[in-house]
């Protein structure tokens, strides 16, 4: 109590102090929780790549590219030394314009024959309405749509969807992934391949049949062979396929994450040291206003323990009220801006309890140290001389 | 034997690089229990350098000259560190300043209780001590007032109030009156005086005030850094110690 009244005795600088660590804590909430999502979908991703398979595609390179390859390549690949399951697969941007609007994640079409994993892919796809695919569904035009697809769409279960021109039955909603299958539509091998087809230039079409045609495959390694084992197989068998390892992914994923990280939290970060500089700034004035006070204060018993308690306890609440305000604003923005995404399923932020919870501590603890170097200033003035000061 | 007694006190400020102001030559000075001494001379004579050293707000220059000596109900003051000579100024010790000296935030109760605070008490307990105090000085009604809503004189009572809200033996005041008008000047006196003889108390006052001083036991007289004359005041007539 006592600590707000003193406060409030200088509002409008006090009300800046206070803006400065909110907008601090307001950026480092917006950019933490962006950075969280990021995380979030890297580490999905990563999930994916912990069964430890091996994506390859056709057209070589370190990035998966969209090119056409023979299915019959899936029976090389499947015949090779350490090789268990072989999935063929295709996908495809959902639309031509699609590419490139969404962060990260571009809406999709993808086609396998369900089931064909063997039970080794280690993220499980669930329906939160309908139901997943079966092999039974080849040659069907049914379709699975992720979460946020389905809301982009305003599809549900039962009703009819058309992907690159074909009208499909809706028979399924996944639950929220957080990652790439939220912006799926999934649909069964037959059907992906006759889209992508229709996706390709008529005169690589010409030579190519429908059912003879896939995008990548999914290599699942026997137990006890090292993925890149695997992947340099696959190379030296054929120098056109590109493979890509869960450790490549990693590494990937990985260092692009940490750039993003480092990018996102530098920048509040920046705002953070502004805010604590003008938190000591404020400390020291209102210190130097004070000087009377402390001397009083010591003169009539207080220690010097004591009066730096007082102004660090003083300037951890500035830091705690700035962060908590922050956090509120950042929290508002981060719903709405999630919110006003959703329909074109593009969430962008991802506000954890560990981000709230470690902004407005570390607001609080930047508050208390921004008071330090202050507060020893004011314990060491002497009482006599504090006395004195005018 | 005296409740605080100093020899060869001595004090030097530095000014500057070469100036530097003498303002304690060596001064011998000793207070019995229970006495009010006022300790008065001109501007710069070292009367309240003298008061800061007897309150522990300073401590005597060791160097050139005789050691000091400095004992304050029997023990030592002279090698105490910062620490335990705050102690005893917030537990055995009040003080009261020209200008009051409230903090301004806090109401008359906050600020007297705020001295039971820094003495290790607190709660109810210094809640209870602190209305005690202000009653004592007439001021129950404004405990609730901040030092803004109360006049000068009020204020010096609250400051009273809290000098004496731990009981210490040992009251120091700098020029208690000097920012008051007569009446308030001499509310004020008779309060300290009341005080005096009703709890035992001892008290030492600077003063320019010549009024102040006849109110006293005893009036030290000082000039350039030294005692003058420690005779007693009119109101000294019992010598100090017998009451």
């Amino acid at each position: 109590m006592r600590m707000l009244r003193n406060l409030t005795r200088r509002r409008v600088r006090t009300s800046l102090t206070i803006l400065g660590i909110t907008i601090g804590i307001w950026a480092l909430v917006i950019f933490g929780s962006m950075a969280n999502r990021i995380n979030d979908m890297v580490g999905k991703g990563s999930a994916f790549y912990n069964s430890g398979a091996v994506s390859v595609w056709g057209g070589g390179g370190s990035m998966p590219k969209s090119n056409p390859i023979d299915i019959s390549t899936a029976g090389r690949i499947a015949s090779l030394e350490g090789v268990d399951v072989v999935v063929p697969g295709v996908s495809m941007n959902i639309s031509d314009d699609a590419a490139g609007v969404s962060m990260g994640l571009p809406p999709m079409i993808t086609g396998e024959v369900a089931g064909s994993d063997d039970g080794r892919m280690t993220i499980v796809l669930r329906a939160a309405s309908g139901r997943m695919l079966t092999a039974a569904d080849e040659g069907a035009n049914v379709t699975v749509l992720g979460c946020d697809l389905a809301r982009q769409y305003g599809k549900r279960v039962g009703d009819q969807v058309t992907l690159r021109g074909e009208s499909f039955l809706v028979v399924g909603i996944l639950d929220a992934t957080l990652t790439q299958p939220d912006n799926s539509a999934m649909v069964p091998l037959a059907a992906a391949q006759r889209l992508y087809l229709s996706t390709l230039p008529s005169l690589v079409k010409l030579n190519l049949t429908a059912s003879e045609v896939a995008t990548g495959f999914t290599v699942y390694p026997k137990p006890n062979t090292a993925p890149e084992t695997i992947a340099a197989e696959i190379k030296a068998a054929d120098p056109e396929l590109g493979t890509m390892t869960p450790g490549d992914f990693g590494r990937l994923a990985g260092s692009y994450a940490a750039m993003l990280n480092a990018v996102l939290i530098g920048i509040a970060f920046i705002s953070l040291v502004v805010g604590g500089l003008s938190v000591v700034n404020t400390m020291a004035m209102s210190i130097a206003e004070r000087t009377r006070e402390i001397g009083i204060k010591r003169a009539i018993g207080a220690s010097r323990v004591r009066i730096v308690r007082e102004v660090v306890a003083e300037s951890a609440l500035i830091g705690c009220i700035g962060g908590t305000i922050g956090l509120v604003v950042g929290a508002l923005i981060v719903t709405i801006a999630n919110d006003a995404g959703r329909p074109s399923g593009t969430i962008l932020f991802e506000l954890t309890a560990g981000t709230a919870v470690s902004a407005v501590a570390f607001s609080t603890v930047l508050g208390g140290l921004a008071g330090f170097v202050p507060a020893l200033h004011a314990a060491r003035l002497d009482p006599v001389a504090a006395l004195r000061y005018e | 034997m005296a409740l605080i007694e100093g020899r060869n006190l001595r004090k030097t400020y530095n000014l500057g690089r070469r100036n530097t102001l003498q303002a304690l030559r060596g001064v011998d000075v000793s207070v019995e229990p229970g006495e009010m001494v006022a300790i008065m001379g001109p501007s710069g004579s070292g009367k309240s350098t003298l008061m800061h050293i007897l309150g522990l707000l300073h401590s005597p220059d060791s160097n050139h000259g005789p050691r000091p000596e400095l004992s304050f109900d029997g023990r030592d003051m002279v090698a105490l560190g910062e620490g335990e000579r705050t102690r005893i100024r917030a537990r055995e010790m009040g003080f009261v300043f020209q200008d009051f000296n409230l903090v301004p935030t806090l109401t008359a109760l906050e600020n007297v209780m705020l001295a039971c605070d820094y003495a290790g008490g607190g709660g109810r307990h210094a809640r209870q001590a602190a209305l005690e105090a202000l009653e004592l000085v007439g001021l129950s009604e404004r405990a609730g007032h901040r030092p803004a809503e109360l006049s000068g004189g009020e204020q010096q009572r609250v400051a009273i109030a809290r000098a004496l809200v731990n009981r210490p033996s040992l009251v120091l005041a700098d020029e208690p009156t000097g920012n008051l008008d007569s009446a308030r000047s001499e509310e004020v006196l008779a309060l300290l005086r009341r005080l005096n003889r009703e709890h035992g108390q001892t008290f030492i006052l600077v003063t320019h005030d010549a009024e102040v001083g006849e109110a006293c036991d005893r009036i030290v007289r000082m000039r350039d850094g030294l005692i003058r004359d420690g005779r007693a005041g009119v109101a000294g007539a019992v010598a100090p110690g017998t009451r």
